[in-house]
């Protein structure tokens, strides 16, 4: 669950980047973030991951109240969430399987877990015939499911999915949305940025606009493909 | 933690020695270069210390006794002499013993001469005094000098001060390298390992999202530099220890200069090997670990 509450934040340039935002995302939601460049969708991610803080308002996410939140509690909160860049951030060094196998690691899971669960999530996206091959021996649309297998791994309740189709064919894009909402299916919340309006028109469902700091407007629309939903 | 995890740590600090090894064959320079001059320089102030206090032993205070006075009186006057807080010992020194000394390095031909040129022994008895402090020696010796039955006193008072002040500039020079190498190292490590942050910016941010603790991420970092350290220490150590003996059986084979400097007065490496051997490797780890653990944390904030 993420709520924000009268959340402002004032960069210390000055820049008014949120004004007053309220907003509510509950458990087993599924939303799209559209807007412009700079109207604060990239704030939003941040403050949810709290890599900065609210100037104003409270922030909750999963329970952790970000205003009150301790440094050293950062990483409980960010092992709630799983998050996917718009340009994927695998580590090319590593194979798909390590890529994935890399988060468990990380926040000190059991090897025989690790074992197990690696190659389900794998397979979950569809990609269990790669899971050796490097990143670049992938296409964009590989890679971005391997980053979503990477997000998803860990079980997180809340999935980030920042641009996740910026980077890669429109036509492989659907691909990836059908798959977050497979996942969101399951149970966990999306709260997918893009400004793909085709995409959103295509998909519905709750669409939030922000425009210059504030939320122009969030509502559930219905998709174009009336048979998905 | 685990013991997988903590597995999978160490092993990616070993990896990351080998992904940045341009830059740890850097550190790792570095690092040898500066426990070879710290090595080499307290190697040597420590040798350099040993020879002066050897010189300090064997510099003396000769208290030339008023002739004839005899045996009881010379016995008082040395128990005055051993009385004062700064001697070490006093010695008899007769001046039967002061002519074969003398002689002892004549020619025959130059010992006949003297021992015809007069019938009777022209040098006199005296103490031969050692101290405790040679920075006082001569305050020692004008004591010595108000004793009655004292003739005169001849003391190294000169020779002392500059004993004491070589000393003195030894041990100063030493520490003014020590600290700057340290702090030299520890820059240059700590950029060192700016570059292998930088290198790795990407897994590091990725281990940031998702939830990576700090000291997690710094792990692998520690690990490497502490790696990187000890291998500098080890090749350190055998560099020393070669380079040490070698100069060692230069002095050990070279009469001359064994006479100025007295064979006694340097260490056999040995005597010192495991001294050595763990100021090396902690040093070498230390400055390893701290120099990118510094590093690692500054370039590492979320």
């Amino acid at each position: 669950m993420v709520e924000f509450k009268d959340v402002s934040v004032t960069y210390s340039s000055g820049v008014d980047a949120l004004n007053k935002v309220n907003l509510k995302i509950n458990d087993g939601d599924f939303a799209f973030v559209v807007g412009s460049s700079g109207a604060g969708k990239s704030t939003m991610i941040k403050l949810i991951l709290k890599e900065i803080n609210a100037t104003d308002g409270t922030v909750m996410v999963n329970g952790f109240n970000l205003s009150k939140l301790k440094r050293r509690r950062i990483p409980a909160l960010r092992r709630t969430i799983g998050v996917v860049f718009q340009d994927f951030r695998l580590i090319p060094t590593m194979t798909v399987y390590e890529n994935v196998a890399f988060v468990l690691r990380v926040i000190d899971a059991p090897a025989k877990y690790i074992r197990s669960r690696v190659p389900y999530v794998i397979s979950l996206v569809g990609l269990q015939d790669k899971a050796k091959s490097y990143p670049t021996e992938l296409s964009g649309g590989e890679q971005q499911r391997v980053a979503l297998a990477r997000a998803l791994v860990n079980d997180p309740q809340l999935i980030i999915a920042d641009e996740p189709t910026g980077n890669i064919d429109p036509a492989l894009s659907y691909e990836i949305v059908d798959l977050l909402r497979s996942i969101n299916e399951c149970g966990t919340t999306v709260l997918m940025v893009t400004h793909e309006h085709d995409l959103v028109r295509y998909f519905g469902g709750r669409i939030i606009n922000i425009n210059k700091g504030s939320i122009a407007f969030d509502e559930i629309i219905g998709g174009t493909n009336t048979d998905e939903s | 933690m685990k013991a997988s995890s903590a597995r999978y740590l160490v092993g990616q600090g070993v990896k990351s020695i080998w992904r940045n090894r341009m830059m740890s064959f850097a550190s790792f320079c570095i690092i040898l270069v500066s426990l070879l001059m710290v090595g080499v320089s307290v190697l040597l102030t420590i040798n350099i210390n040993r020879i002066i206090s050897g010189i300090e032993n064997q510099s003396e205070i000769s208290v030339i006794i008023v002739d004839d006075i005899g045996e009881e009186k010379q016995e008082d006057l040395k128990e005055e002499i051993d009385a004062l807080p700064n001697v070490a010992s006093v010695t008899f020194y007769s001046k039967e013993e002061a002519w074969e000394s003398m002689t002892d390095d004549m020619s025959e031909e130059q010992q006949d001469l003297f021992r015809y040129s007069s019938d009777e022994n022209p040098l006199p008895d005296s103490y031969k005094v050692t101290v405790n402090d040679i920075s006082v020696i001569s305050d020692t010796a004008m004591q010595i000098e108000t004793f009655e039955n004292v003739d005169s006193v001849k003391s190294p008072t000169q020779f002392a001060d500059v004993l004491v002040s070589v000393e003195n500039i030894v041990m100063i020079i030493m520490l003014a390298v020590i600290a700057a190498l340290v702090v030299v190292c520890l820059i240059i490590i700590s950029n060192t390992t700016r570059s292998s942050v930088f290198a790795r910016r990407k897994e590091i941010n990725i281990m940031k999202y998702v939830g990576a603790t700090n000291s997690f991420i710094r792990i692998p970092f520690f690990v490497e530099g502490m790696l990187v350290g000890i291998v500098a220490a080890v090749v350190a150590l055998l560099l020393t220890k070669y380079a040490y003996e070698g100069v060692y059986s230069i002095f050990r084979n070279d009469i001359s200069l064994w006479s100025i400097l007295g064979i006694d007065n340097l260490y056999p490496f040995d005597t010192m090997a495991v001294s050595v051997t763990v100021s090396y490797l902690v040093a070498g780890a230390v400055i390893g670990a701290v120099g990118t653990s510094i590093s690692a944390g500054k370039h590492l904030r979320v």
